[in-house]
C-alpha cells in the first residue's frame, strides 16, 4: 500500500511503576494518505501515550511502528529528530512558541533545521502558511504579544513549514475558549478537506470527533 | 551545517538572560584579568630576582685555580712498580693565578659560534688604608665596556659615569656601602695596598650599588689597566674570562670543553647557582595554582546560570526536540552559549588584564636595594595570555558541557505531558 502514510503492528506499551501498567494493548491501524483522523477515548485510556508513540518522541514501547514504509524501530535519536522534523507535524494542547523570536522565525525554525530551503525562500513560505491561517499581519510580532487562538494557530503553521506527511494534534481546541476553538476546529477542516492533509487529531470533544473522516475510539488501552 | 540556526538559538537565550549572561562573562573576564596580571607580577619579579645574580655572573668563568698539581714531581720520577711513596700535606705550590696564553684563547673564543661575547677580569685582593685602619676588599679590574655591554655594569653605577674609569688615570668605582665605611666622597683619593704590597693612589669616580649588601662592601672596580699597574704586571696579565653565552643552558657543557682544551679551570653558571631556579619555579607554580582556581571558580559561576537556563527553558527545549531537533543539535546550543560566554569574557580579560598591569607597571616601586627598579616589575609575556585564553576556553567548555548534555537528554514526552 503506498499511500499509507503511518502504520501501528501489534503495539503494545508498559508503564513501569509500582506496579506494571499496560497501557497500550495491541494497537494496530494504519492511516491512508489524506486521511482526517481524530481518536477518541475517556482521559486516561492512553489515547495520547499512543500519539507520542506514533510521532516517535516515545521510543519505549513493543511492536512495530511504520511511518512512510520504513521502520522506525533501531533508530537513533538523531535520526529519529530527522523523521520527525522532516514528514511528521505535531501540534500540541498549549502551543509552545518561542517568545525570543518573532511569530515568523518561530514558523521557519523548523524549516532552518530540515535546511532544504533558502531562508528567503522558507521566509516567503511561512508567510504562505500565516496567510492561510490569516495572520500574516501578525508576522512580526512576538509571540506573547498574540492572543491564545492565534498562538495555536501560528503553532499549525509551524507544525507545516516542512509540509509533513502527516499532521498529529494533542488536544489542540483543548485550551481555548470555545471561538477560538472554533476557529482552529474550522482551519483543521480547512486543511483536511481543501489542502488534503493528513491529519491525526486525538480529542475528547465529540463534536469535534464527529466531522472526522474516520473516529479510533479507544478504551482502556484497546481499540474499539 | 546547522551553524547559523544553533547560533541564533543559542543568541535567543542569551538575549533573554542577558544580566546573568553578562554576570558570568563578568566572572571569567575577571579570572582572566587576574591570572594575566599575576603571573605577569610574578615573573616580572622572579626576572628581577634573577636578573640581580644572573645578570652579572656570567656563564663561563675560566679561571686558574690554586690548587696542588694533580700528579707530584714523585710520581712521575719514581717507578712504582718496585716502590711505593706516601705523599702527606702536600701544599699548591706559588703557581701563578693568571691565565696562559690569553689572547690565543680569547681569538679562539671569539670565533665561537656559541659565544655572545667575553670580558676579561682582573681581579685583586687589597686593602684601603682608612686613617690609622685597614680595611679589606676587592678590585676588579675590568674592561669597562665589554662589562657593561654583557653584564650590564653600567646599570649598577648609581652615581658618576663607568666611562671615568678609562678616562681619569688611577681611578675608582667604589661600592656604595664600602664608601660609606670608608667615608670616601667622589672626587676623594684613597689608599689601596695590594697583598703584595704596593701602595697606590687612587681617585673615587663613581659609587656601585648591586643591591646586594655583602657584594657592596667589598667589591670595588677599576680599569684593567690600572689593576695591572697595580700589581706591577704586564698588558698580558689577566686572572679571569667570562664568557657569555647565547643560550645560557650550553653552559655546562662548553664550560667542560673549553677546560680540556685550554687546560684551565672553569665554572659555569648552573654550577655557580644550583638553588637559583628552584624559588622562581616555586613562584611560578603558586600563581599558576592561584590563577587556574579563579578560572575554576568563574567556570562554577558558568555552569550555575546555564543549569538555570535550563530548567527555565525546558518547554522551549522540549518544542525544538519535538520539531526535529536532535539531543546533539540541543547539546550544541548549550555549548555555544558556554563558549561564546567564555570567549568574550576570556578576551576583554586579556585586555583588562593587560591594562591592570600596565598600571602596575607604572606604581612606584623605590628601594635603596635595587637602584635601577623605580616601578613594580611586570612581565608582559605573550605566553601568559596565550595560556589564560586557553584555560578560559577550555573550563567554560567544560562548565557548558555537563549542563548541556542534561538538556540533550531532556525527554519531550514528559515535559510536555507533565503540562
Amino acid at each position: 500500500m503506498p499511500d499509507t502514510v503511518i502504520e501501528a503492528r501489534n503495539i503494545n506499551k508498559y508503564f513501569q511503576g509500582a506496579q506494571r501498567h499496560h497501557a497500550l494493548k495491541d494497537i494496530s491501524f494504519s492511516i491512508r494518505k489524506g486521511e482526517f483522523t481524530s481518536i477518541v477515548g475517556k482521559s486516561g485510556c492512553g489515547k495520547s501515550t499512543l500519539l507520542y508513540i506514533l510521532s516517535t518522541m516515545d521510543t519505549d514501547y513493543e511492536g512495530e511502528l511504520l511511518i512512510d514504509g520504513q521502520s522506525m524501530r533501531l533508530r537513533t535519536e538523531a535520526e529519529l529528530a530527522r523523521i520527525r522534523n522532516e514528514k511528521i507535524g505535531f501540534v500540541f494542547q498549549f502551543h509552545y512558541l518561542l517568545n525570543e523570536f518573532s511569530v515568523l522565525k518561530n514558523v521557519m525554525i523548523p524549516g532552518l533545521k530540515l535546511g532544504r530551503l533558502s531562508e528567503k525562500e522558507l521566509e516567503h513560505k511561512a508567510m504562505e502558511k500565516l496567510h492561510i491561517f490569516e495572520i500574516e499581519d501578525q508576522a512580526l510580532k512576538k509571540p506573547n504579544q498574540l492572543s491564545g487562538g492565534q498562538k495555536q494557530r501560528v503553532a499549525i503553521a509551524r507544525a507545516l513549514i516542512n509540509d509533513p506527511l502527516i499532521l498529529m494534534g494533542d488536544e489542540p481546541t483543548g485550551n481555548l475558549d470555545k471561538r477560538n476553538g472554533e476557529i482552529v476546529f474550522n482551519l483543521f477542516q480547512k486543511l483536511g478537506r481543501d489542502l488534503n492533509q493528513t491529519l491525526l487529531i486525538v480529542t475528547h470533544d465529540p463534536e469535534f470527533a464527529n466531522a472526522t473522516d474516520r473516529i479510533i475510539e479507544m478504551d482502556d488501552g484497546w481499540i474499539i | 551545517m546547522n551553524f547559523k540556526l544553533i547560533s541564533d538559538v543559542a543568541i535567543a537565550l542569551l538575549m533573554a538572560r542577558w544580566r546573568q549572561t553578562l554576570i558570568a562573562a563578568t566572572g571569567v573576564t575577571f579570572s582572566i584579568t587576574m591570572f594575566v596580571t599575576l603571573l605577569g607580577f610574578m615573573h616580572g619579579l622572579n626576572d628581577l630576582l634573577d636578573g640581580l645574580i644572573l645578570n652579572r655572573t656570567p656563564h663561563i668563568k675560566i679561571y686558574n685555580e690554586v690548587k696542588p698539581t694533580a700528579i707530584q714531581p714523585v710520581q712521575v720520577a719514581t717507578d712504582t712498580t718496585e716502590s711505593y711513596h706516601f705523599i702527606r700535606r702536600i701544599k699548591p705550590g706559588a703557581g701563578r693565578t693568571s691565565l696562559y696564553n690569553v689572547d690565543k684563547i680569547r681569538q679562539t673564543l671569539l670565533q665561537d659560534e656559541r659565544v655572545l661575547g667575553l670580558a676579561p677580569k682582573i681581579i685583586v685582593q687589597a686593602f684601603y688604608t682608612v686613617g690609622s685602619i685597614d680595611i679589606t676588599g676587592v678590585i676588579n679590574g675590568i674592561d669597562v665596556e665589554a662589562e657593561s655591554q654583557l653584564f650590564h655594569f653600567r646599570d649598577y653605577v648609581t652615581t658618576g659615569d663607568p666611562m671615568a674609569l678609562i678616562q681619569t688615570p688611577n681611578s675608582i668605582i667604589l661600592g656604595k656601602a664600602a664608601a660609606e665605611r670608608m667615608l670616601a666622597e667622589i672626587g676623594d683619593v684613597i689608599q689601596v695596598t695590594t697583598v703584595t704590597g704596593e701602595r697606590q693612589q687612587l681617585k673615587v669616580v663613581g659609587y656601585f650599588q648591586s643591591g646586594l649588601l655583602d657584594i657592596d662592601k667589598v667589591q670595588n672596580y677599576t680599569a684593567l689597566h690600572t689593576a695591572q699597574k697595580l700589581l706591577g704586571e704586564p698588558k698580558s696579565y689577566i686572572t679571569d674570562l667570562q664568557v657569555k653565552l647565547k643560550d645560557l643552558n650550553l653552559a655546562p657543557e662548553t664550560g667542560r670543553e673549553y677546560s680540556r682544551i685550554f687546560q684551565v679551570d672553569v665554572e659555569d653558571i648552573q654550577t655557580a647557582n644550583a638553588q637559583f631556579e628552584t624559588g622562581s619555579n616555586v613562584r611560578s607554580i603558586i600563581s599558576y595554582a592561584v590563577g587556574i582556581t579563579l578560572l575554576i571558580v568563574s567556570g562554577f559561576g558558568i555552569y550555575n546560570i546555564l543549569n538555570m537556563m535550563i530548567y527555565e527553558k525546558m518547554d522551549s527545549i522540549a518544542i525544538l526536540k519535538a520539531t526535529g531537533f536532535s539531543g546533539s543539535d540541543v547539546k550544541r546550543i548549550f555549548i555555544f552559549i558556554a563558549l561564546s560566554i567564555g570567549i568574550v569574557g576570556s578576551v576583554v580579560g586579556l585586555g583588562t588584564g593587560f591594562l591592570l598591569s600596565s598600571l602596575i607597571d607604572q606604581v612606584p616601586f623605590d628601594t635603596p636595594a635595587l637602584p635601577r627598579i623605580k616601578t613594580f616589575p611586570i612581565n608582559y609575556s605573550p605566553k601568559f595570555y596565550l595560556i589564560g585564553v586557553t584555560f578560559g576556553i577550555v573550563t567554560t567548555y567544560f562548565a557548558g558541557y555537563f549542563p548541556a548534555r542534561k538538556a540533550s537528554q531532556i525527554d519531550p514526552v514528559v515535559i510536555i505531558r507533565g503540562k
